[in-house]
């Protein structure tokens, strides 16, 4: 079954306002991104589904003052980051775990082995790599992963293009890094 | 060759399974609604206590029949009025704005922390300072009643409750600007 396809069981009451309709367009188009970004955030899988719930209750409350100034999907990937860096931010209390930056986890030694990787385990390392990544730089990884442009990166994090351009070039050596694939990751 | 030398990890991270979470509107509704109401109780707890205080001490005015009392009263409800109009310009929390970055965010949450942490460090001054001196006028009108016998023990009595109550209100106020000053830190470790 699709993303869409799924989605499209939302229950919508008769009278639906324009928030409800935004809200409803958001999450039949970016539901299923939502749940890889929360998969970033969140490895246990009852808490994620707090978080998610959290994302989407905000989401929906967010769409009250969408004014169109940025594209839908500028907007629902910054309120869902900020709701997922507010999460690490309350985690850390109960967590003893560091979080690192894109360079300081360039500078760690190669903890990874060099053994060949099948999809599962490519993904549950991509995951362990961004659970150990500060909120900002684990928004960058998973923007890049999803496909964004650094303009449209840029736009979400608030980050110049300098700064973008840098923090991908760095993203692409460690993921060429981690999985021995020589840098081939796309652009 | 394997099968990850195939694809890229973008694909691979976008081609991932996942189950998409069905929330209805009316859910979303009913969530937002639970915490909307939460956030209003707090604020009318807080204000229906400071105006039954005003009441009470209001009630104390009328009914009192020297002018010393009457002062302090009047002191007491000039206090509360004025930690009510602080508590609002200072203590409400404003909600984080939808339509910034995720840096102009973060400056935002930090700069509400700070500010909070300075409404919790200030307490003396906005809080304890404003109730002096209808503490003092209460030690005042206590002196000049004609009731000698009672006098010093009660008034040593009254005093060492205020202190109490002052410590009290200092001591929950620390332990606030403690927990806050831990947000901010964790705050800063994962984000700088």
């Amino acid at each position: 079954m699709s993303t869409k396809e799924l989605v499209s069981t939302i229950e919508i009451p008769a009278t639906t306002s324009r928030q409800d309709e935004l809200y409803q367009e958001g999450a039949a188009t970016y539901g299923a991104a939502l749940e890889r970004l929360a998969r970033a955030y969140e490895a246990d899988a009852d808490v994620r589904r707090d978080l998610l719930q959290d994302i989407h209750v905000e989401l929906w409350r967010s769409f009250q003052t969408f004014d169109g100034r940025c594209s839908m999907r500028t907007w629902i990937y910054r309120v869902a980051h900020n709701v997922g860096a507010s999460h690490i931010i309350r985690q850390r209390r109960n967590r003893a775990d560091t979080l690192v930056g894109l360079e300081e986890l360039e500078n760690l030694p190669d903890a990874t082995s060099n053994q060949a990787l099948d999809r599962n385990q490519a993904l549950d390392r991509l995951l362990q790599l961004m659970q150990q990544l500060k909120p900002l730089d684990r928004h960058v990884i998973l923007s890049y992963l999803e496909g964004l442009d650094a303009a449209a990166i840029g736009e979400i994090t608030g980050l110049s293009a300098t700064n973008v351009a840098t923090k991908i070039h760095r993203i692409k050596n460690l993921l060429a890094r981690w999985f021995q694939q020589g840098g081939k990751s796309n652009d | 060759m394997t099968e990850l030398q195939n694809n890229s990890v973008q694909e691979i991270w976008q081609s991932q399974p996942v189950e998409v979470t069905k929330v209805s509107v009316e859910e979303l509704r009913r969530r937002a609604g639970r915490f909307e109401r939460k956030i209003r109780w707090r604020n009318i707890r807080e204000y229906v206590a400071s105006l039954i205080a005003a009441g009470l001490m209001g009630y104390f005015y009328i009914t009192a029949h020297d002018v010393a009392s009457r002062v302090t009263f009047a002191l007491f409800i000039a206090a509360m009025l004025w930690i009510v109009i602080a508590l609002h310009r200072m203590g409400s929390a404003r909600r984080t704005p939808h339509d910034v970055d995720t840096l102009t965010t973060q400056q935002f949450y930090r700069a509400e922390l700070e500010r909070q942490l300075a409404v919790v460090k200030n307490v003396w001054w906005w809080y304890l300072a404003p109730m002096v001196p209808g503490m003092i006028g209460c030690s005042v009108s206590y002196i000049m009643k004609p009731h000698h016998a009672a006098t010093w023990a009660g008034l040593a009595f009254m005093n060492a409750l205020f202190i109490v109550s002052f410590y009290g209100v200092w001591k929950l106020n620390t332990r606030a600007a403690h927990c806050l000053e831990r947000m901010i830190n964790d705050l800063n470790v994962a984000t700088q």
